[in-house]
């Protein structure tokens, strides 16, 4: 008896993955591009800003269809109530992909997961430091004049390309405060470093600043996130390998917590 | 007589049931004390920066490409449910050299990605469109549809002959390929489908709109995880320094793009910024990655070969390939 009971058990099981596979699967979905997009920040661990809105709105489409597909699953199960048993050949034959989705889906299931439980953490010195931040051949130019502030906010790659290319030293005497995780060099070099997202973090590129000056005898631990409020020191010739990594002159480094967009847009 | 057969069909299912209790009871235990023991302490060993970074690269992957794909295919479950199929086969021409190209055009009218163009075009052939035409439009529609377009722009910004390029290239391919079946493809390579199911060609309407989209996004997204894991790996795995090896030869980068395109898979909506993120390829190289994998890729080989038969896929799958490398090579070199 108890076998039967057993066999009934898995057949069930079958039967409600079947008939709501497609269900589950939408409201997984939809429900963790929801939790990133809607209900946190968290998208932009994985992608620019600017995707927030069409997050928003395939999340919903994505419940919704998750939501009529669960009607249907039962309303389908008031109709076959009875004669599940001869049903079940004849309905896969006919049904086949759509009241059950196809089996490929169910890898959805993975980053739907992970997204609800285990959210990834955003890219940080492992990924910096696989790419050795090249110099890109651009050739040295001038560039539009900064803004007017006593301290002024200046992301690490616009302070990085001005410090590198800029022959209009735009730089020069000014005091400025960036934000960044610390990554570690050889013998004792210590950079504040920031990734630079065009569209998802598969394409993360890096750019860093590596900091001298009194502050920087004890530097933080690899991966905390400093902003650091100091000045430009120049070094090598503009546009050439010399130049690179710039420097920069710190007066203070204060830990502070990571910030809501882990990347820069380029 | 009776009796005896249900006593020991009693007999066999409690043995059997005793079985099964023992030996999944068994397997639970074995499997729960594994866990508790040795979970915690492979938690820790295997979530290393890479394989976190690897989540990350692969659930970013993903996340981009979800509004993407739910675009495409609320756009090509519309078109599915609403336009009817005979609208197609009476704007084409008779003469197949003209239906060829005119049906890769139309392909701009149909938003979806590639796991959608397969059975569209195989109700086409069903409704008496030529396969020549049928298969141009089945090479085109995924590669240069608004939505395909629009999500190269925004992956290439500031780059409008990147756009130009992937539409010219990938139109070109599809004509090429219509033209060489037309030319020299045999009937008894093709396996013509066999309606099996009556639900994709007759409903109509809101019904086979919801039913196209659910089972459309659940297909395509399913195919996106896979790309986007190989994608992730990819990212992870191959050191950088290999990339460059690659990168210094522009006609080695850009046949690696082209078998790059073929593995990863990745959906003709998001495929646009995989190429972007491939920092240090040439705009060729991206070019041909982008033309190639709305055409070519092993996922598509799979439909098609499911749809369409082997020995076709094969052939078809092959020749696609080397046409879309050809033309990218050419339309990169004139325009990139």
């Amino acid at each position: 008896m108890a076998g039967r009971r057993d066999e009934q058990h898995a057949g069930g099981l079958v039967v409600a993955v079947r008939r709501y596979g497609s269900a589950v699967l939408l409201l997984l979905t939809g429900g963790a591009v929801l939790r990133i997009s809607l209900l946190s920040d968290l998208y932009l661990r994985y992608v620019q800003a600017a995707l927030r809105p069409y997050l928003v709105i395939s999340g919903s489409l994505l419940m919704l269809l998750g939501v009529v597909a669960a009607v249907r699953g039962m309303s389908h199960r008031d109709h076959e109530e009875d004669h599940e048993e001869d049903h079940e050949d004849h309905e896969e034959a006919e049904d086949h992909g759509h009241s059950h989705g196809p089996r490929i889906a169910w890898l959805l299931t993975l980053p739907a997961l992970a997204l609800l439980l285990f959210p990834p953490p955003a890219l940080g010195s492992y990924s910096a430091g696989r790419e050795q931040a090249q110099l890109a051949a651009q050739g040295v130019g001038t560039f539009p004049a900064l803004p007017a502030a006593k301290v002024l906010d200046i992301s690490v790659a616009q302070y990085s390309s001005r410090a590198i290319y800029d022959t209009g030293h735009s730089l020069k005497g000014r005091t400025v405060r960036m934000t960044g995780f610390v990554t570690h060099g050889s013998n004792g070099a210590w950079y504040v470093t920031r990734l630079v997202v065009t569209c998802c973090a598969a394409d993360a590129t890096t750019s860093k600043v590596e900091i001298r000056g009194t502050e920087s005898d004890d530097a933080p631990q690899t991966d905390t996130w400093v902003t650091v409020t100091g000045t430009w020191l120049p070094k090598g010739r503009l546009g050439t390998d010399g130049a690179w990594p710039p420097l920069l002159d710190a007066t203070t480094v204060k830990q502070v917590r990571q910030p809501a967009d882990p990347y820069e847009k380029r | 007589m009776q009796n005896e057969r249900t006593v020991v069909d009693g007999l066999r299912l409690a043995v059997r049931a005793m079985v099964y209790a023992v030996l999944g009871g068994a397997a639970l235990i074995a499997i729960a004390t594994v866990v508790s023991v040795l979970g915690p302490m492979l938690a820790i060993d295997l979530y290393t920066p890479p394989v976190a970074a690897w989540w990350t690269v692969f659930t970013a992957v993903a996340v981009q490409g979800v509004p993407f794909l739910l675009l495409g295919t609320v756009v090509s479950a519309a078109i599915g449910a609403f336009v009817p199929e005979r609208v197609f086969t009476r704007l084409l021409p008779r003469n197949q050299a003209l239906a060829v190209p005119i049906a890769g055009a139309a392909g701009v009218v149909l938003p979806g990605c590639e796991c959608a163009s397969v059975p569209v075009a195989s109700s086409l052939m069903r409704r008496g469109v030529a396969p020549a035409a049928a298969l141009a439009f089945l090479l085109s529609a995924p590669a240069i549809n608004p939505v395909v377009l629009v999500a190269t722009s925004i992956a290439f910004p500031g780059q409008p002959k990147m756009v130009l390029g992937r539409l010219i290239a990938s139109l070109a391919t599809a004509v090429v390929m219509g033209w060489l079946w037309a030319r020299f493809g045999r009937e008894e390579w093709l396996r013509l489908p066999k309606r099996t199911q009556s639900a994709a060609s007759s409903p109509a309407g809101m019904k086979a709109f919801v039913a196209g989209l659910q089972h459309d996004f659940l297909h395509a997204g399913g195919f996106l995880v896979l790309g986007a894991a190989a994608a992730a790996t990819f990212n992870i795995a191959v050191p950088r320094s290999i990339l460059d090896i690659f990168t210094g030869s522009s006609w080695l980068s850009l046949l690696l793009l082209a078998l790059l395109a073929v593995v990863l898979c990745v959906c003709s909506e998001a495929d646009a910024f995989v190429a972007a993120s491939l920092s240090g390829f040439s705009p060729a190289a991206k070019l041909a990655f982008m033309v190639v994998g709305p055409m070519v890729d092993l996922k598509l080989i799979a439909l098609q070969a499911g749809t369409f038969g082997r020995s076709f896929a094969l052939r078809f799958s092959s020749t696609t390939w080397l046409v879309a490398v050809t033309s990218s090579t050419l339309v990169g070199w004139w325009l990139l």
